[in-house]
C-alpha cells in the first residue's frame, strides 16, 4: 500500500459518523523529506485522513454504489500542532449531508488529547460509467478493490 | 457614496463565510467570532485581508481586533486569565469599554466575546460613513 | 512516496506571484492505490503542490529566514480529475504578508482549463506556536527544495520592495 492514510476504522454509524486511527511511523518514506531534520505528517495528509474516513462512511452508507469518491471542496481546514512519528491520531468525521452524488462533513483529528486538525469538506461520488459506459468493468474492479481494502481496515470481532 | 449598513453586513457576512468556512446562517450579527464561529489567530489575518479586498480600504489588524494581540502574549495571559499586566494593557487599548465586570474574572474566553460580527460591521460602517 | 509535488518553477516574481509545473506520471507509485485500476491524482496532493509553490513564494519574500508552514486551507475547490499524462500549471499569488503569517490565492490549470482554486494561509512558526517543540534551524527550506531554490536564485532577481504589510 502506497497511499492509504488511515490504518483502522474503529467505529461507524451509517449516515452519521465514523472514527478511524492512523499511526505515524518513521518507516514512512515521505517523512524523510517532510522534513529531513523534523519529520512530521504533512498537513495535507491529515486532510487526506479525514477525506478517507468520510469516504468510507459514504461507501458504507450507500453500499459501495460508486467507485469514485473524490474531494470536491475543503473549507477552513486548520492545523493546530505538529504530528510526529510515534503518534497516533484519531479522526472523527460527522456527516452534515449525504446525498446521492455529493456529501459534506465536518471533521477533526486528535492525538494525545490535543487537537491537530479540523475542517469542513465536501465529497463527490460517481461511477466512471456514468459518462463512459465502456468503463463499467473498471468501476467494478475499483469497487471490488475498495471492498477488499475495507475488510483490511475494519477488523473488529 | 455611502454604503448602507445592510450592504455592509452582507459583505462582512460573505467575508466571514469565506474566511471561516461558516454557513451563511451561522454568521448572525451577534455571533462571536471565536466562540460561535471558531476563529483563531491565523483567521484574523485572513479576515483582515478579505475585508480590505471587499471594501477597498486599509484595515489595520490592531484597530479591528484591539485585544487580540494580548491573547498570544505569555506575559499577559496565565492559566486562561489576563494577568495584572494584561489587564493594564487592555484598559489602555479599550479606554471606552466598561471592564468592571470583566475584571472580577478576567477569563480570556470572555474577552473573546467582545469580537462579534456586529463589531466588524460597526468598524467598517464608522470608516466608510464617518458621522 | 517522496515529498515533492512540483517539478520546476517557470515564473517567479518576488513577493508577488510564482508559477510552477507538475507532471503527473503513471510511474508515481501512490497513484496505483488511488485508485486500484483507475489512477487519479489525490486532491490533497494538488493542495500540497499549491502549498509548495506558494510556500516558496512566501519564504523567498523574507529571504528564507522564516520557517514557513501551512497553517490553514482557507478554500480549495476542485473542478476536474487529474490523471496520469496531465501537465499542470500551478499559479500562486501573495495576497498578504505580516511578521507572523501570510495569505495566498491560487489556481491550477491544465492547458488553460481550470482544475482547482486554492487559497492558503501560512504561519511563520517562530512568531507563533509558542510552547510547541520544533528545531531552531530552518527545517523547511532544505532537502528536496534545495534544487528548486537554486533555480530561483539563478534565474530571478533579488526581492523587490515588499508588498504592504498588514497588522502590527
Amino acid at each position: 500500500m502506497k497511499f492509504v492514510l488511515i490504518d483502522r476504522i474503529v467505529s461507524l454509524e451509517e449516515g452519521k459518523t465514523l472514527t478511524a486511527v492512523k499511526c505515524v511511523s518513521l518507516a514512512e518514506e515521505y517523512l524523510g523529506d517532510h522534513f529531513p531534520t523534523f519529520p512530521v505528517l504533512p498537513g495535507v495528509l491529515l486532510l487526506q485522513g479525514l477525506v478517507e474516513s468520510a469516504s468510507w462512511l459514504v461507501r458504507m452508507t450507500e453500499g459501495f454504489a460508486h467507485s469514485m469518491i473524490l474531494l470536491e471542496e475543503a473549507r477552513n481546514v486548520k492545523y493546530k500542532s505538529f504530528l510526529a512519528p510515534g503518534s497516533r491520531i484519531e479522526y472523527t468525521v460527522q456527516a452534515r449531508v449525504i446525498e446521492e452524488n455529493v456529501s459534506s462533513f465536518s471533521g477533526c483529528g486528535v492525538a494525545d488529547g490535543e487537537k491537530i486538525v479540523e475542517g469542513r469538506f465536501g465529497l463527490r461520488h460517481f461511477n466512471l460509467s456514468d459518462r463512459r459506459p465502456a468503463l463499467a468493468a473498471t468501476d467494478a474492479q475499483v469497487t471490488q478493490a475498495m471492498k477488499n481494502r475495507y475488510s483490511l481496515l475494519w477488523q473488529q470481532a | 457614496m455611502a454604503m448602507s449598513r445592510d450592504v455592509i453586513f452582507k459583505k462582512v457576512q460573505e467575508v466571514l463565510v469565506d474566511a471561516l468556512g461558516a454557513d451563511e446562517e451561522e454568521v448572525t450579527a451577534n455571533a462571536t467570532l471565536m466562540g460561535d464561529l471558531g476563529a483563531e489567530s491565523i483567521d484574523f489575518l485572513d479576515i483582515v485581508f478579505r475585508l480590505e479586498k471587499a471594501f477597498g480600504m486599509k484595515v489595520p489588524r490592531e484597530e479591528l481586533f484591539p485585544v487580540e494581540s494580548l491573547l498570544n502574549n505569555t506575559d499577559l495571559v496565565s492559566s486562561g486569565k489576563l494577568t495584572e499586566q494584561g489587564l493594564a494593557e487592555l484598559r489602555a487599548k479599550v479606554p471606552h469599554t466598561d471592564l468592571h465586570e470583566f475584571e472580577k474574572n478576567p477569563d480570556i474566553n470572555k474577552l473573546a466575546d467582545l469580537f462579534t460580527v456586529n463589531a466588524i460591521v460597526n468598524y467598517v460602517d464608522s470608516h466608510l460613513n464617518p458621522a | 512516496m517522496r515529498w515533492i509535488w512540483i517539478d520546476k518553477f517557470v515564473e517567479f516574481e518576488s513577493g508577488r506571484r510564482a508559477v510552477s509545473v507538475k507532471n503527473v506520471s503513471l510511474a508515481e507509485e501512490h497513484l496505483h492505490d488511488h485508485f486500484p485500476g483507475y489512477p487519479v491524482m489525490p486532491e490533497c496532493l494538488l493542495i500540497e503542490a499549491m502549498a509548495q509553490t506558494a510556500g516558496i513564494l512566501v519564504g523567498q519574500a523574507r529571504n528564507f529566514q522564516e520557517k514557513v508552514v501551512l497553517a490553514k486551507i482557507s478554500k480549495a475547490v476542485f473542478l476536474d480529475c487529474v490523471l496520469p499524462g496531465d501537465s499542470l500549471r500551478i499559479e500562486a499569488r501573495m495576497e498578504t504578508i505580516s511578521p507572523e503569517a501570510a495569505g495566498t490565492t491560487g489556481r491550477i490549470t491544465r492547458s488553460e482549463q481550470l482544475i482547482a482554486e486554492i487559497d492558503l494561509m501560512f504561519s511563520h512558526v517562530d512568531q507563533n506556536l509558542a510552547g510547541k517543540k520544533f528545531p531552531k534551524d530552518n527545517f523547511v527550506f532544505t532537502g528536496l527544495f534545495t534544487s528548486l531554490l537554486q533555480e530561483i536564485a539563478l534565474n530571478h532577481t533579488r526581492p523587490e520592495p515588499q508588498p504592504t504589510e498588514s497588522g502590527a
